[in-house]
C-alpha cells in the first residue's frame, strides 16, 4: 500500500488514546447519574436530565470508550499475528475520524432529547449510519490484513474478530435500523436480540479476541489449549444469539420464546467453561514468579474471574423464579457492570496498557502506579457491585409485600445508592491514574527513555 | 487437530455466520409469523392521536423508560401493585403493544410501572407531579409519613413547556387502556378521574 509516510500502527494508537479519553468522560457522566439518584434535583437543565445522561453513559463507555478500545486492539494484533502489516493505515485513520464524528454526535444528539428510543442503540440518524461506514470500513481493513497475510493458519484471536466482524454488523444493524421499520412487541423482540448480543457478540468476540492474544503474550506462556479454543468459538458462535427474550421474562412475550431464551442461557456455560478454562490453565501453566507481577497480568486475570462470575450469573437470573426477585432491581445494573466493567473494560486497560508502550516504543512511564491503579480498579469495583447485589433482592423482596409503598421501598435504597456513588467515584480516581501513566508514556520527557526509534514503514 | 476453518478465510466466515443465522433467524423472524397472533393490534383498539403522539415524543426524548417500565408481568405481586383499589391490573399482552413505535416496555423499574397508569391520577395530579416530583399531594394523602412526601427521586421536568405536559399527560392517560379493567361487577367504569 501507499502508506509509506504513515508509521505503522498509527490507527491503533489513534483508537486507543481517543479510547481512553472517553473512558474518563463515560464514567464521568456515570457518577453525574450516581448523583442524581442521591440529589435528583443537581444540574436541573433539560440537557443535564437523568434519562438523558443515563443513556450518555452508557453509549460513552460502551460505543466511545469499549468498542473504540477493542477495535485499536485489533488493529494491532491482527497484523502481528498474521505476520504482516495493515492493509491501510489510512483506511484505518478514516475508520477513526468517522467513528469519532458518529460517537461524539450522537452523544451531543442524545443530550439534546434525539433518541431512538432502543436500548444502547439510542445513537439517531445520522450517526448510526456512520458508524455502521466505520464499521464497513473496518471490516475491509482487517479482511485485507487477512488477505496478505504471511502465515497459513489462523489463531483464535483472528477467528473471534472475523466472527465479531460480521455479527457485530447484523447485530447492530438490526438494533439500530431494522426496528425504525418494527413496532410493538415484534419490535421489542429485535431490542432485545440488540441489547442481549451487544454484549455477546460485539463485546465478547472482540474482548475475547484480545484476551487470547495478551494472556499468552504477558504471562509469555504458550495457550492451555486448542481444543478448548475451538469448542468455546462454535459454541459461542452457535447458542448465543437464542437469548433474548430471556430480558421479558414474566412480561409480555410469548412463553415459548421465553423458554428457548432461557435454556440456550444455560447452554452458554459450555463455551464460558471452555474460554475460562483455557484462560485460567494458561496461568496455572505460566512460570510461577512473573504470573502475577504486572497491572496487565493482574487485569487480565481479574477480568476473566468476572467473565466467568458474570456468565455463571446470567443462566442463574433467567430462571423464572429468581427473575421474579431481581429482574428490574438494580441487581441487574450490578450484573451488566461485571460483564462490561469488570471483565472486557479490565482487557481493554490490559490491552492499552500492552499496547501503548510497545507503538511509541517506550516503556510504561510507571508499573508501580499501574499496580496502584489496579488495586484501586479492583477495590472500587467489588465496593461497586456487591452492594447491588444485596439491594436488588432486597428490593425485590419489598416489592413482592404489595402493602409496602413504592416510595418507601425506594426511601430505603438510599444508603446503597450512597455506596455506589462513592465507589464509582473510587473506580473513576483510579483511571485518572491509568490515564495518567498513560499520558506520560506517550508524551512524558522522563530521562530514562529512549527515543523512539524510526522505523521505515 | 486442525479444522479447515483455521486456514481458510472464506469458510471461517461462512461458517461463523451461517450457525450463527439459524438463531437469529429463530428468535427474530420466525415470532413474527408464529406470534402473529399476540403482536396484531385487536380491532378494538385505536392509533394514537397527534397529540397523544406528541406526548410519546417527549416521553422518547426524556428517556423516561430508563426509570419506568410499562409491562405488568404474570405475577400476582405485580398484578396487585400496579392494580387499582383491590382491582388487579390485567397481565400486559403483546398486543396491547401493537401501536408502539418505539415500544416503551423497559428493563428497570427505579420509578412505578406505568402499564396500568392511565387513569389513576387526574391530569391537574400530573401536571404538577411533572412540575415538581417532590410534592406528591393527594397520592400520599393517607400518609403520615411526610419524609416520604419528598422521597421521589424522579427529576422534575419543569422545563416542558406547558404545551409539551398537556401531551405527555395525554399520552399517560391513555396507558393500560387497552384492556377495559376498571369496571364495578354492573359494567360500569370506576375511579376515572377525568370522567
Ligand atoms: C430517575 C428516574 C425517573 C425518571 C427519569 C422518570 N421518573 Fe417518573 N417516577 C420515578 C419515581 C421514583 C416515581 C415514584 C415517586 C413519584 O411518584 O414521584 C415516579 C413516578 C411517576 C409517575 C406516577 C406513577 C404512579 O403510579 O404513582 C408517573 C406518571 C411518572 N413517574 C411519569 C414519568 C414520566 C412521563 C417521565 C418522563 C418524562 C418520568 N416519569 C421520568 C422516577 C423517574
Amino acid at each position: 500500500m501507499s502508506d509509506t509516510k504513515l508509521k505503522e500502527h498509527r490507527s491503533a494508537y489513534l483508537f486507543m488514546v481517543s479510547a481512553c479519553i472517553f473512558l474518563l468522560v463515560g464514567m464521568g457522566f456515570g457518577i453525574f447519574v450516581a448523583l442524581k439518584f442521591l440529589f435528583p434535583q443537581l444540574g436541573d437543565h433539560p440537557l443535564f436530565s437523568f434519562g438523558r445522561i443515563r443513556q450518555a453513559h452508557t453509549n460513552v463507555v460502551l460505543f466511545a470508550f469499549l468498542l473504540q478500545a477493542d477495535i485499536g486492539m485489533i488493529h494491532y494484533f491482527i497484523p502481528k499475528l498474521l505476520h504482516t502489516k495493515l492493509f491501510s493505515e489510512k483506511l484505518g485513520i478514516a475508520t477513526w475520524v468517522i467513528f469519532n464524528v458518529a460517537a461524539v454526535g450522537g452523544v451531543i444528539g442524545i443530550l439534546l432529547g434525539l433518541n431512538q428510543g432502543i436500548e444502547y442503540a439510542e445513537i439517531a440518524p445520522p450517526f448510526n449510519y456512520l458508524i455502521v461506514l466505520a464499521w464497513v470500513l473496518f471490516l475491509v481493513n482487517v479482511m485485507g490484513t487477512i488477505m496478505r497475510r504471511k502465515v497459513r493458519c489462523f489463531y483464535v484471536s483472528v477467528w473471534y474478530v472475523v466472527g465479531a466482524l460480521l455479527w457485530t454488523a447484523v447485530v447492530y444493524i438490526t438494533g439500530s435500523i431494522l426496528t425504525r421499520y418494527a413496532s410493538g412487541l415484534n419490535q421489542a423482540n429485535l431490542t432485545w436480540f440488540y441489547v442481549h448480543n451487544a454484549v455477546g457478540l460485539v463485546f465478547t468476540p472482540c474482548g475475547l479476541a484480545a484476551a487470547y492474544y495478551l494472556i499468552p503474550k504477558v504471562l509469555n506462556t504458550p495457550l492451555y489449549s486448542h481444543k478448548l479454543s475451538l469448542i468455546g468459538f462454535w459454541v459461542i458462535a452457535f447458542t448465543y444469539c437464542w437469548t433474548g427474550a430471556h430480558h421479558m421474562i414474566h412480561g409480555p412475550n410469548s412463553y415459548w420464546l421465553e423458554t428457548v431464551a432461557i435454556l440456550f442461557s444455560w447452554s452458554l456455560i459450555i463455551p464460558v467453561m471452555a474460554v475460562v478454562t483455557n484462560f485460567l490453565g494458561t496461568f496455572a501453566t505460566a512460570p510461577r514468579a512473573t504470573r502475577f507481577k504486572s497491572a496487565e497480568s493482574k487485569l487480565l486475570f481479574t477480568g476473566t474471574l468476572y467473565y466467568l462470575a458474570t456468565c455463571l450469573q446470567g443462566p442463574f437470573q433467567a430462571i423464572r423464579s429468581v427473575n421474579t426477585l431481581v429482574s428490574k432491581t438494580d441487581w441487574v445494573v450490578a450484573h451488566a457492570h461485571m460483564a462490561v466493567l469488570g471483565c472486557f473494560a479490565l482487557y481493554a486497560m490490559a490491552g492499552c496498557y500492552y499496547f501503548i508502550p510497545r507503538i511509541v516504543k517506550r516503556p510504561l512511564y510507571s508499573p508501580r502506579l499501574a499496580n496502584t491503579h489496579f488495586w484501586l480498579t479492583f477495590v472500587g469495583l467489588l465496593l461497586f457491585i456487591m452492594p447491588m447485589f444485596v439491594s436488588g433482592p432486597l428490593q425485590g423482596l419489598a416489592w413482592l409485600k404489595i402493602e409496602r409503598t413504592f416510595l418507601e421501598i425506594l426511601a430505603e435504597q438510599r444508603i446503597f445508592w450512597m455506596i455506589r456513588m462513592l465507589s464509582g467515584l473510587l473506580i473513576l480516581f483510579a483511571q485518572s491514574l491509568f490515564f495518567y501513566n498513560l499520558w506520560e508514556t506517550v508524551f512524558g520527557k522522563s530521562y530514562f527513555m529512549k527515543p523512539a526509534t524510526e522505523e521505515v514503514a | 487437530m486442525q479444522l479447515i476453518t483455521e486456514r481458510n478465510i472464506a469458510i471461517l466466515a461462512v461458517g461463523a455466520f451461517g450457525i450463527f443465522s439459524v438463531g437469529v433467524f429463530c428468535t427474530t423472524v420466525l415470532p413474527k409469523f408464529v406470534d402473529k397472533e399476540l403482536m396484531d393490534p385487536k380491532p378494538n383498539m385505536r392509533p394514537y392521536t397527534e397529540q397523544e403522539e406528541r406526548g410519546r415524543k417527549v416521553y422518547l426524548a426524556e428517556g423516561c423508560v430508563y426509570c419506568h417500565t410499562q409491562q405488568i408481568r404474570h405475577l400476582k405481586s405485580d398484578q396487585k401493585r400496579y392494580g387499582w383499589r383491590l382491582v388487579d391490573a390485567p397481565p400486559s399482552k403483546g398486543w396491547e403493544y401493537a401501536y408502539d413505535q418505539p415500544h416503551f416496555i423497559g428493563t428497570k423499574r427505579t420509578g412505578p410501572d406505568l402499564a396500568r397508569v392511565g387513569g389513576k391520577y387526574s391530569s391537574e395530579w400530573h401536571w404538577s407531579h411533572f412540575k415538581n416530583p417532590r410534592d406528591l399531594g393527594e397520592k400520599f394523602r393517607h400518609t403520615s409519613d411526610s419524609k416520604l412526601q419528598k422521597a421521589s427521586i424522579m427529576p422534575s421536568f419543569d422545563y416542558l413547556t406547558d404545551e409539551q405536559i398537556v401531551d405527555l399527560t395525554a399520552y399517560i392517560q391513555t396507558l393500560g387502556r387497552n384492556q377495559n379493567w376498571r369496571m364495578d361487577k354492573n359494567g360500569n367504569l370506576l375511579n376515572d378521574y377525568e370522567e
